[in-house]
C-alpha cells in the first residue's frame, strides 16, 4: 500500500507583488501522498499551506498567482500518471471534484446561499454523471447526507445553508466533496471555524469516511494535535519552505528542526501548572517582501549562527525523514554512500 | 410555501407599503385587461344575432356588410347595423362599452342643444359615447389613450427585457473575466454612453421607417450600457467568495458559476432596476412620438396626443386625458420601484439564525 498517489515535486508558487516583482509564496516544496494514506501539512498563518493546497487544485487566484516551477503528479491504479501543472485548463473539471476534491476552511461561506442543500448536492452528480436521472441523483444525495451523519436527511435536503449550524454546514461541504468518491481529499483547515466539540466530530467523521472509502487525505492545519490524531506523515512548513518532514511519530517524539521544536513546546498542556506562561516562538514570519537570503527561520531561532545566512539544504536523516537545518547537517545520510535503505 | 423565510419577509414588507402594492395591482390588472382591449373598445360589435345565427366579430376576419343584409361589400358598419336592427327585435347588435377603436373617425352629424353642427375635436359627451371627447380628426380619445397605454406597456416591457438580459450578461462577463477585457469594455461603454439616446434614435428614425420593432431594437441597442455597471461590481464581489471557489473545486465550469452562483446571488439589483426601466421606456417612446419620430401615425401614442393637445390648448380634454394617464402610469411604476427597493433593502431585515 505504499504506492504514491499524489507526488509534489519542487513546487514553487509566485504572486504578483507591487510593480513587476514576483513574490515567492511557496518555494521548492516536495512531498508524496501515499494511496490510502494521510499526510498533514502544518505551519503557522502565512507559511504557504493554503496556497499549496489551492495549487494542487489549480485554483490559485488568477492572474496574480502562478505556479512557477515544479510538478504535481496524480497517478491512478493502472500506473497512468498526469502532471496537474501541465494539465489543460479545459479538462481540469474532469479531475476537480471527481478525482481530487477539496474542503474549505469556512463552511459558512462554502455553500451557495441561494440554493437548497439538496439542489447543491444533486448538482455535483449532474456535473459529473450527466446521465443520472433525477430520482437517482436524489437518492444518492440523501444517502450522502446520511453517510455524513446528518439526521433526517430527506428534510435537510429542503433546507437552505442559512438554516444549518456551522458543524452541519461543514458536514454538507464534506458530503459535496465526497459525492463522486474522489481518490484524494484535500482538507484545508476543515475545523478551524468550528468549536472544539464539533471539531472532534468532524475529524472522526473524515477519518471514518477515509477508512470506509480508502481515499487519500491531505490535511492542512495549524494544529499539530489534529495532525497527530489524523495523519501518518507530516510536512512542517515555514515561510513557504519545508522545514521538516517525516512520519508523525518520529517528528513528535524527536523533532530536529528548531521550528518544529518550538511548535511542539508551544502546545498548551493540561498538566502544566495553572497560569503558567505559555511557551511561544518569539517574533513573526518574515514578510514576503523581504525574505532573508539564508535560513528563513534564522531571525527567530535561538541557535542561529554565522552559517545560517546560507540557505540550508533539505537533508535526509533516515527513512523518509528530511530536515532543513545546518545544525543537523552532520546527521545527514549520504544517499550515494548508503544507497536506498 | 416553498419560499424561504427571507423572501417571504420581503414580500410581506412589500405588501405593507400600500401605495406600491396597490400600484402594482392596479397597473398589472389594467395591463392584463388591456390585452383584451378589442373586447371593450372597438368599432366591431362583441356579439351580433342575425336571423337566428350568432356572430362574434371582435377577433378574426372582416365580416362584409352583405352577411347582415347591408348593401356594403366592405366591413360591416356595426353602428349602422344597430340603428337598422332597432325595428327588428329578433336581431340585435351588442356593442362594446366604447364603440370605437383607435382609428375610427366619427363623421356623424352631431349637433349641440342649439342645433349648431359640432366639428372635431368634440368635447366629452356621454350621449355620443365619446366619454373623453374626440381629437382633431374625430377619433375617440378614450380609445386612443387605452390603445396607447397598451402599446407603451408592451414596448416598455420588451425593452426592459432586452436591456436587462443584455446589460446584465455583459456586466457579468466583464466582472467575471476581468483584467484587460474589463478595462477595454469599460472604456468602449464610456465612449458609447456619450451618445445621446434620443438624438441617435431621431437620426436613425429619419433613415429607417419607425415601427414598434425597429424602435425597440434601436432603443435596446442604445440603452443597455447603463445597466452593466451594477452587475459588473456585484460579480467582482460574488466571484471572490469561497463558495465560488468551492464550486470550482467541485468541477463546475464558468457558465455554471455565472448562471447558478453569481447571477442568482445578485438578482436583487436586477429586480430593483425593473420598474424604473419600465417608466423610462414609456417616457422614451412618448418623447420620440412627441417629436414625430416614434410610432408612425395613425398609431395611438401619448406623445402624439400630447403634441395634439398642445396645439389645441383650448380643447383641454385632449391634453388633459393624455397628461393625466401618462402621469398616473409613471407615478405608479415609480411607487412600485420605491416599494421594491424598500422591501429588498437588506439592511431593513437582517435575520439572526
Amino acid at each position: 500500500m505504499s504506492e504514491v498517489i499524489l507526488s509534489v515535486n519542487e513546487l514553487a508558487v509566485t504572486f504578483r507583488g507591487e510593480g513587476k516583482k514576483r513574490l515567492t509564496a511557496v518555494d521548492n516544496v516536495s512531498f508524496d501522498l501515499k494511496r490510502g494514506g494521510s499526510l498533514g501539512i502544518v505551519g503557522e498563518s502565512g507559511c504557504g499551506k493554503s496556497v499549496t493546497a489551492l495549487s494542487l487544485m489549480r485554483l490559485l487566484p488568477k492572474p496574480a498567482g502562478d505556479i512557477a516551477r515544479g510538478s504535481i503528479v496524480l497517478s491512478d491504479t493502472e500506473g497512468n500518471a498526469v502532471d496537474l501543472v501541465k494539465y489543460p485548463q479545459k479538462k481540469l473539471h474532469k479531475i476537480r471534484g471527481k478525482r481530487v476534491a477539496m474542503i474549505f476552511q469556512d463552511p459558512s461561506s462554502s455553500l451557495n446561499p441561494v440554493h437548497k442543500i439538496g439542489k447543491q448536492l444533486m448538482e455535483v452528480y449532474k456535473l459529473h454523471f450527466p446521465k443520472m436521472s433525477y430520482e437517482q441523483r436524489h437518492r444518492e444525495a440523501v444517502d450522502l447526507l446520511r453517510r455524513v451523519d446528518i439526521p433526517s436527511p430527506e428534510r435537510r435536503m429542503l433546507d437552505f445553508p442559512h438554516n444549518l449550524s456551522g458543524g452541519m454546514k461543514q458536514r454538507v461541504v464534506i458530503a459535496l466533496a465526497l459525492a463522486c468518491k474522489p481518490e484524494v481529499l484535500i482538507a484545508d483547515e476543515p475545523t478551524t471555524a468550528l468549536d472544539v466539540t464539533v471539531q472532534e466530530q468532524i475529524l472522526s467523521l473524515i477519518k471514518g469516511l477515509q477508512r470506509e472509502t480508502g481515499m487519500s487525505l491531505l490535511l492542512i492545519t495549524h494544529d499539530v494535535g489534529v495532525v497527530a490524531e489524523m495523519c501518518d506523515d507530516v510536512v512542517v512548513m515555514y515561510a513557504g519552505r519545508v522545514a521538516e518532514k517525516g512520519a508523525i511519530r518520529d517528528i513528535i517524539d524527536n523533532p530536529q528542526h528548531p521550528y518544529t521544536k518550538g511548535l511542539l513546546t508551544s502546545i498548551p498542556s493540561l498538566s502544566s501548572a495553572p497560569k503558567a506562561r505559555l511557551s511561544t516562538i518569539e517574533g513573526s514570519v518574515p514578510s514576503l517582501y523581504d525574505m532573508p537570503q539564508g535560513c528563513r527561520f534564522a531571525n527567530r531561532c535561538d541557535l542561529a549562527e554565522q552559517r545560517c545566512e546560507q540557505q540550508p539544504a533539505l537533508g535526509r536523516l533516515g527513512d523518509g525523514r528530511y530536515v532543513a537545518c545546518h545544525k543537523v547537517a552532520h546527521q545527514v545520510v549520504r544517499e550515494e554512500a548508503h544507497g536506498s535503505s | 410555501m416553498f419560499l424561504s423565510l427571507t423572501v417571504r419577509k420581503k414580500l410581506k414588507k412589500f405588501r405593507s407599503i400600500r401605495r406600491g402594492y396597490y400600484s402594482l395591482i392596479i397597473l398589472t390588472s389594467l395591463f392584463v385587461l388591456s390585452l383584451g382591449l378589442e373586447l371593450f373598445m372597438n368599432r366591431r360589435a362583441v356579439l351580433v344575432k342575425y336571423e337566428g345565427n350568432y356572430y362574434f366579430p371582435t377577433y378574426g376576419d372582416v365580416i362584409p356588410g352583405t352577411t347582415f343584409g347591408l348593401e356594403s361589400e366592405f366591413e360591416t358598419n356595426y353602428h349602422e347595423l344597430k340603428e337598422l336592427f332597432k325595428d327588428h327585435p329578433e336581431n340585435y347588435v351588442l356593442m362594446p362599452i366604447v364603440p370605437y377603436d383607435q382609428y375610427f373617425t366619427d363623421l356623424r352629424d352631431i349637433r349641440d342643444e342649439k342645433g349648431n353642427k359640432l366639428y372635431p375635436p368634440r368635447p366629452p359627451n356621454a350621449s355620443t359615447e365619446h366619454y373623453l371627447g374626440t381629437d382633431t380628426t374625430g377619433r375617440d380619445i378614450l380609445a386612443r389613450v387605452a390603445y396607447a397605454f397598451r402599446s407603451s406597456m408592451i414596448f416598455a416591457l420588451l425593452l426592459t427585457l432586452i436591456i436587462i438580459v443584455v446589460g446584465n450578461s455583459v456586466g457579468c462577463l466583464m466582472g467575471y473575466i476581468g483584467g484587460r477585457f474589463d478595462i477595454l469594455t469599460q472604456r468602449l461603454l464610456e465612449m458609447a454612453s456619450g451618445i445621446h439616446v434620443l438624438l441617435c434614435a431621431i437620426f436613425f428614425a429619419t433613415i429607417f421607417p419607425p415601427s414598434l420593432w425597429s424602435l425597440l431594437f434601436l432603443l435596446g441597442i442604445l440603452s443597455w450600457m447603463g445597466y452593466t455597471a451594477d452587475m459588473r461590481v456585484l460579480t467582482f464581489r460574488e466571484k471572490a467568495k469561497d463558495y465560488v471557489t468551492a464550486a470550482r473545486g467541485l468541477g463546475a465550469g464558468h457558465l455554471r458559476i455565472m448562471f447558478k452562483y453569481i447571477i442568482p446571488n445578485s438578482i436583487v439589483v436586477i429586480i430593483m432596476a425593473l420598474p424604473f426601466q419600465i417608466s423610462s421606456g414609456i417616457s422614451n417612446l412618448t418623447a420620440l412620438s412627441y417629436l414625430g419620430f416614434g410610432l408612425p401615425p395613425p398609431e395611438a401614442n401619448f406623445g402624439e396626443l400630447l403634441e395634439q393637445g398642445q396645439q389645441r390648448i383650448n380643447e383641454l380634454w385632449i391634453l388633459g386625458s393624455a397628461v393625466a394617464t401618462l402621469v398616473a402610469i409613471l407615478v405608479m411604476t415609480t411607487f412600485i420601484g420605491e416599494a421594491l427597493r424598500e422591501a429588498f433593502d437588506p439592511k431593513k431585515h437582517t435575520v439572526y439564525e
